[in-house]
């Protein structure tokens, strides 16, 4: 007699079962996503409406992160000097995976208004890999969301794969920063 | 005093009977310049401060290429009487070196720094003028010179976005690509002050 119990009829690989997990697992994260935002420019001024009950991002289950190390959004906003470009790098590489970028403000993009600074990068995605980009100057808080859920859908449809790309290409995406860098390691006389 | 204009008026017979000034300049009855000579600029703010204009709000630097000189302007600050003193000098703009104010203006000592991380102007007297600042690992000349060009160090340091021109034209309408690049020019003209 067979058993009421249940049980699953075919036996699964384990990459298959890797991929359920995987798909359980980005259930839950793309509801509860912590952000660390990383307030680098004016666009920052977009994020607290968005914070607060003017639009209410904890609806989307977002919320603020202290540390990068618990955060899975990296919220870039706004135009990136090399100063910080050294700490966004270690910041990003800080986090854990799986974690997502988020470029907002066409600095990221172009380098906006800046492109033509000595001090301020164009592109950030040519130093770390980003997964949505909100363009505007500065974007209204509307698309601030949108790129929000965008980037829930991304992770929905398995293609928010900008850190895999990084282990990929690490190679790549190292010697970008060293050409616009000299050196990523952080020399200053706080850390010497 | 009471009068401000007096306040002015009395840090001018200060200075001029004192020193060979070379221009005064009374920007209005909070503000005052002194162009003077390298050499009296520490006699100069040794006698301000002791008459009490205690602070040192800003040192700095401005580059006149066309005359070769790099002129240093240290602003002083009076917390009793309400007047700006601006003490300027012009120096050698292909080795400018003045000797620090520490001693009189401790707080200079970063000032001095990024007047020579920006200027590329030497302190001797301050152990710590040349050690970076806000430019981390810079390897170009010194970047508010007027010689520096921003955009080419941008374009040579920091790759560009490629576009392609894969847009589509509506049917019907007429392109906007002439609209479009005579907002450019125009954009650009503006940009240089209205010459060509």
């Amino acid at each position: 007699m067979e058993s009421t119990r249940f049980s699953i009829g075919t036996k699964l690989s384990k990459e298959e079962i890797d991929r359920k997990w995987w798909e359980i697992g980005d259930f839950f994260r793309r509801n509860s996503l912590w952000m660390l935002m990383y307030c680098t420019g004016c666009c920052a001024i977009e994020l607290p409406p968005a914070m607060t009950s003017a639009y209410d991002m904890e609806r989307l289950g977002m919320g603020p992160m202290a540390t990068p190390r618990q955060a899975d959004v990296l919220l870039v906003t706004g135009y990136l000097s090399l100063k910080t470009l050294r700490r966004l790098i270690y910041t990003y590489e800080q986090m854990s995976e799986p974690k997502y970028v988020v470029g907002i403000g066409s600095c990221t993009i172009n380098g906006g208004i800046y492109h033509d600074s000595h001090a301020v990068i164009n592109q950030l995605d040519q130093y770390i890999p980003v997964d949505v980009y909100v363009a505007g100057c500065m974007p209204n808080t509307e698309s601030v969301m949108n790129g929000f859920v965008d980037l829930m859908e991304l992770i929905k449809n398995k293609k928010a794969n900008g850190w895999k790309d990084y282990h990929e290409r690490y190679e790549w995406y190292r010697q970008n920063q060293i050409d616009s860098l000299g050196e990523v390691r952080v020399h200053d006389e706080f850390h010497e | 005093m009471t009068n401000s204009m007096n306040n002015v008026e009395y840090v001018k017979t200060l200075v001029e009977t004192n020193f060979s000034v070379v221009a005064t300049d009374v920007v209005d009855q909070y503000q005052i310049s002194f162009d003077v000579v390298p050499s009296d600029v520490h006699r100069v703010l040794s006698l301000l401060k002791s008459e009490g204009w205690i602070q040192l709000s800003y040192l700095s630097a401005v580059d006149w290429i066309d005359d070769n000189e790099m002129q240093l302007v240290y602003i002083v600050f009076n917390w009793e009487k309400p007047v700006h003193i601006q003490v300027r000098t012009r120096l050698d703009r292909d080795k400018p070196s003045m000797q620090s104010i520490l001693p009189i203006y401790p707080g200079c000592k970063y000032y001095e720094r990024e007047c020579h991380e920006f200027f590329g102007v030497k302190f001797p007297g301050n152990p710590d003028y040349d050690k970076q600042l806000i430019l981390e690992q810079w390897d170009d000349m010194p970047p508010m010179r007027k010689d520096f060009d921003p955009q080419a160090y941008s374009a040579r340091k920091f790759p560009v976005r490629k576009y392609t021109n894969d847009f589509e034209q509506l049917e019907g309408q007429p392109s906007k690509q002439v609209k479009r690049e005579a907002r450019t020019e125009r954009i650009i003209k503006i940009g240089k002050g209205g010459k060509k």
